[in-house]
């Protein structure tokens, strides 16, 4: 696969799969394209060469209802959480019910579901304030709920951590690995953070220099010989990545 | 393509980018709008949503519309009445003459143009700042098309909302027009219902809806353009919002002419 923004090429020949089940850390120097190649896995963006496919459906070829019938399958945490700031927690997590699951659901049943889910990621007490009334890691829990109001079988988190302080993301990466155990779903995430990248991944892949190499499991990440790998994961300044500051 | 690339100070690679931009930026409304009338069309159908807006739109601008539209008239009778005096010595033709202005283009133009900084931009700076916090990207993963969800009810709010709002602008003109006549110009009001007859027709306030209907479903397609196009930042929502403001104006305009040209064929 490969995809350009115009003629300025953000990743080249990837090819890689994730398991069923399997929860697939990317990690990489900022600017590298690991947002860019989540959105890709989500269907959000198109490649400008090769395909992107789930369950051995190529997303580009797939028609508006069969994406529509994947959306109740995939969740995505995004890196500013992306929630509806004009709906309160609440009804931010009632949306992907009442608004995908449409007339099967009704607003009552939709809103008590909602509750379910806030409590499971701890902030019930939240439920009637609006996002921007809240803080930035309850922000990320909400998220977490709306991505996982539909039950679904794949999950994408982009960078569930960023800014949070280090027990705050512990605790948030602790709700993702329980709520993935607990749905046995597949899970995607990017982070920069390797200590939580070590305590939530099976597999972790780096995207650098607009190829995507496959480390391994964490323990064999921390063996790894590529250089920029080990300059990476170590954060150290010298060695062949370049640092923007 | 990034800006690093269009560095350049070659006068033809300058041309062949602006060439492309412009082709993408005329496909990417293209597109927008046929997207639009095609959801428009197709179920599943938001009334909730639809009606909302129109509240929005139409209920929430009608005293602005009214007060506006007023003044424009109280203007228009009095200059033209000045004038007329001033070039054949009497104000006889100045119910007629203003009526036909305010039917056939005051009451609609004004009124659009006031939709579009009042409803226009703000949706403008609403769907852009969707679009930068990723909210746009939301609806897509929740198998949500963005265009049906933002665009369509209120493409159809507009329309709703632009021939009502024209037709109750149209009236309130007349009427302000009338009460400036009476008191100014010592018109008694069957004075100037009958010296506006000779002049308006029916049909004239038939045209100004289906002008505000044309500029009504202009103000939302270019407001959602420029906002689904915004770039990350506050100077992204604010260009956005300036670049719709100054593309739906512009295409009041040149709609409005281009109606008025079609609509002399009737009379």
């Amino acid at each position: 696969m490969r995809f350009s923004f115009g003629r300025d090429v953000v990743l080249e020949n990837v090819s890689f799969s994730v398991e069923p089940g399997e929860t697939v850390v990317l990690i990489g120097p900022s600017g590298q394209g690991k947002s860019t190649l989540l959105k890709l896995m989500a269907g959000l963006l198109s490649p400008s060469r090769g395909s992107v496919s789930i369950e051995g459906h190529d997303l580009s070829k797939m028609s508006s209802q069969e994406r529509e019938t994947l959306a109740k399958k995939v969740g995505m945490l995004f890196q500013k959480n992306a929630l509806f700031d004009s709906l309160t927690s609440v009804e931010n997590v009632a949306f992907p019910l009442r608004e995908v699951a449409g007339s099967s659901v009704d607003e009552g049943h939709a809103i008590k579901v909602a509750e379910r889910f806030l409590d499971a990621v701890g902030i019930a007490h939240a439920r009637d304030l609006l996002p921007d009334e809240i803080s930035g890691g309850m922000q990320k829990r909400l998220g977490i709920a709306r991505a996982l109001a539909l039950d679904p079988q794949i999950v994408f988190y982009d960078d569930p951590t960023a800014g949070l302080d280090p027990i705050t993301s512990r605790k948030i990466v602790q709700l993702i690995m329980d709520l993935r155990d607990k749905r046995k779903s597949t899970v995607v995430a990017v982070t920069n953070d390797m200590h939580r990248a070590y305590q939530l991944a099976d597999r972790i892949l780096m995207v650098v220099d607009k190829e995507v190499i496959d480390c391994g499991s964490p323990a064999e990440t921390q063996a790894f010989k590529d250089p920029r790998v080990a300059q990476f994961i170590r954060g150290l300044l010298d060695g062949p990545l370049t640092v923007q500051a | 393509m990034n800006g690093e690339q269009r560095l350049t100070w070659n006068p033809f690679e300058m041309l062949g980018f602006w060439l492309i931009d412009a082709w993408a930026a005329v496909y990417d409304f293209l597109s927008l709008l046929a997207q639009t009338l095609m959801a428009t069309f197709t179920p599943p159908f938001r009334f909730n949503d639809t009606l909302k807006q129109f509240y929005f739109v139409a209920n929430q601008s009608v005293l602005i519309v009214c007060f506006c539209v007023t003044s424009a008239a109280a203007v228009t009778i009095v200059e033209s009445s000045y004038h007329m005096k001033l070039v054949i010595q009497n104000d006889s033709l100045v119910p007629g003459f203003a009526a036909l202005l305010i039917l056939r283009e005051l009451g609609s133009v004004v009124m659009a143009l006031l939709i579009t900084s009042r409803v226009g931009a703000g949706l403008a700076a609403e769907v852009g700042s969707m679009q930068i916090t990723e909210q746009v990207d939301a609806l897509k993963m929740l198998g949500i098309n963005p265009i049906r969800f933002i665009v369509v009810p209120r493409f159809v709010a507009c329309i709703a909302a632009g021939v009502v709002l024209s037709v109750v602008a149209n009236l309130v003109c007349l009427y302000g027009a009338m009460l400036v006549s009476t008191w100014k110009l010592g018109y008694t009001p069957g004075g100037f219902i009958t010296a506006m007859q000779g002049f308006v027709h029916f049909r004239d306030l038939i045209f100004a809806a289906i002008k505000g209907a044309a500029f009504g479903s202009v103000i939302p397609l270019f407001s959602c353009y420029f906002g689904f196009r915004c770039q990350s930042g506050a100077e992204g929502v604010g260009l956005a919002t300036t670049n719709s403001v100054v593309a739906t104006s512009v295409s009041v305009i040149v709609i409005d002419f281009c109606l008025t040209y079609v609509f002399t064929n009737f009379y």
